[in-house]
């Protein structure tokens, strides 16, 4: 296990696609932070509610986590590498885990970069405008802590989608359909199940206060109940199904 | 001595085709086996059974008496290349082995071993997107070689290889045999292997048709009666009334199970005139292509 989840690390570090799926996050974070954060009128970004969606533009963290946790498993198919990973490790229940645990860590890295970007970037914007920052202790704590968890958490659903899908073009449509498209559209249409979906659920665990959100901590039971669900599910088509 | 690789009843079906039908074959330890058959023979298949990547239908397929999932950590005793391109591109030949290592434990210093081995030390740190298919092939080499296996087992290896490379595969399976370890190699081409191996495992249609020694196949399959005759087609009318099969090309045809005497004699009373007429020993692609001649359903 401890073997496996070092030989994932290093097929995360190994190849470009996490330093490309990296910097495509510093850019998407910056554009946001730099463009709402110049062009959006004082008003609009003063007060805590404010700030905390402002600040919140760092949680893109967690669709290029989900990203990367779905390379990890979708590439192995692409590339036929699950070929040579299943014959050393055989048990696919392992091989999975050590994804898992892998990605959760690669989220957490990008997490860090993203808040850390979001934050610095965005509070000195702030600054520069005069716009007082409201939040507070328990603000800060549950939006950086939030999106640090929650981040780590996409990994995780990432590599339960691509264990799923298997198809890597498939899988990654699917997630940016999911999360750009269904997600707000359900949230929109039918609130009192939107609410259940994983990116309000993320929303709900970095302290927003939007109106029919789950609190922080029911929140985090929701995004890890989604993130079991897809793990499990993987697991077991994993466990069935023949590798060609 | 109990057998390396065992298959019982070994049966994959999908949907209505049975790609593998009711196998059963053993290996012996210290012997290079080649697993013959046309593509689409249901080679690639009873590998993937084999190596716990597909779940047989019926049946089972066992290696040291267990099933691969079962060994406790396999790539420490069984090596294994299933398609040469299993590569992530954009990683180096050194990480794509660091990958499968470090997963079993295996320290750095073997990786660098077994790229001397397969000679891509020089290669190790560029990007696999780089490499020719013969490199490519000895980088799947080297990740089967990387736990010291005791049973090699390779699809197809020689796919691709230019005749420099198939010489060095056939070297490199010699030695590896000679100390003892046992070899599963397969191919469509039995002269591809046909130097290497020693015995032949030949299926069709995933069945088995064929399991001997290579130098009993010749042997045992027999020869033919090579006749040639300007009136080729009316020697065959003559023949097949006389209940011998014959079959063959343009002016030549061969007779099987019968004698030179027969053939002769039949072709007087017909009244053919014959150029030539003699008994002809079947070569081994002969008798590989005789036993694999029957497409399947």
């Amino acid at each position: 296990m401890i073997g496996q989840t070092r030989a994932e690390l290093l097929k995360i570090r190994s190849t470009r696609t996490t330093l490309g799926l990296a910097l495509g996050m510093v850019a998407i974070i910056l554009l946001f932070i730099v463009l709402s954060g110049l062009l959006s009128d004082v008003t609009s970004l003063g007060g805590a509610e404010n700030e905390r969606e402002y600040f919140g533009i760092g949680s893109f963290a967690g669709l290029f986590s989900a990203l990367a946790g779905i390379m990890l498993v979708t590439g192995e198919y692409r590339f036929g590498t699950i070929r040579p990973t299943l014959l050393f490790t055989p048990r696919r229940s392992t091989v999975l885990a050590a994804k898992i645990i892998a990605s959760f860590f690669a989220g957490l890295v990008l997490a860090v970069i993203g808040e850390v970007l979001a934050v610095g970037v965005g509070g000195a914007i702030l600054h520069g405008r005069d716009v007082a920052v409201n939040l507070h202790g328990r603000d800060w704590a549950l939006l950086t802590l939030g999106t640090v968890a929650g981040t780590a958490l996409w990994g995780a659903i990432g590599v339960g989608l691509g264990m799923i899908v298997r198809n890597q073009v498939g899988a990654i449509i699917g997630i940016l359909a999911w999360v750009f498209v269904i997600e707000n559209l359900l949230f929109g249409l039918a609130p009192s199940v939107g609410r259940y979906v994983p990116g309000q659920a993320q929303n709900g665990l970095m302290g927003f206060n939007t109106a029919h959100l789950l609190a922080p901590a029911a929140s985090a039971a929701v995004l890890l109940a989604w993130t079991a669900v897809l793990c499990v599910s993987g697991a077991a088509l994993a466990a069935r199904r023949d590798v060609s | 001595m109990a057998p390396v690789v065992r298959a019982e009843s070994l049966t994959k079906r999908f949907g209505k085709l049975t790609a593998v039908d009711n196998l059963s074959f053993a290996l012996e330890p210290g012997t290079i086996t080649g697993f013959l058959g046309p593509n689409g023979a249901g080679k690639t298949t009873t590998l993937r059974m084999l190596l716990g990547l597909a779940q047989p239908t019926q049946g089972e397929a066992l290696i040291f008496e267990q099933r691969y999932a079962h060994i406790a950590q396999p790539a420490l005793r069984i090596g294994a290349v299933l398609e040469a391109t299993d590569f992530h591109p954009g990683r180096s030949g050194r990480n794509h082995l660091r990958t499968l290592s470090r997963a079993v434990g295996i320290p750095d210093t073997r990786v660098d071993e077994v790229l001397r081995v397969v000679e891509l030390d020089k290669a190790a740190n560029r990007r696999v997107k780089g490499y020719s298919l013969g490199m490519r092939q000895r980088l799947g080499l080297a990740a089967a070689l990387l736990g010291d296996p005791e049973l090699l087992v390779l699809d197809e290896p020689a796919n691709g290889l230019d005749p420099e490379g198939v010489r060095w595969l056939r070297d490199f399976l010699r030695g590896f045999a000679q100390s003892g370890h046992t070899v599963l190699v397969s191919s469509h081409v039995l002269a591809e292997v046909a130097q290497t191996v020693d015995h032949v495992l030949i299926i069709n249609g995933g069945k088995l048709v064929r399991e001997s020694r290579l130098d009993e196949l010749t042997a045992t399959m027999g020869g033919a009666v090579r006749v040639r005759s300007p009136e080729a087609a009316k020697l065959r009318e003559a023949l097949a009334r006389a209940e011998i099969e014959a079959d063959g090309h343009d002016h030549t045809l061969f007779a099987h199970g019968t004698t030179t005497e027969r053939v002769g004699e039949i072709a007087a009373a017909a009244g053919v005139v014959l150029h030539e007429l003699r008994t002809e020993e079947s070569s081994l692609e002969e008798v590989f292509l005789e036993l694999t001649a029957e497409r399947p359903q």
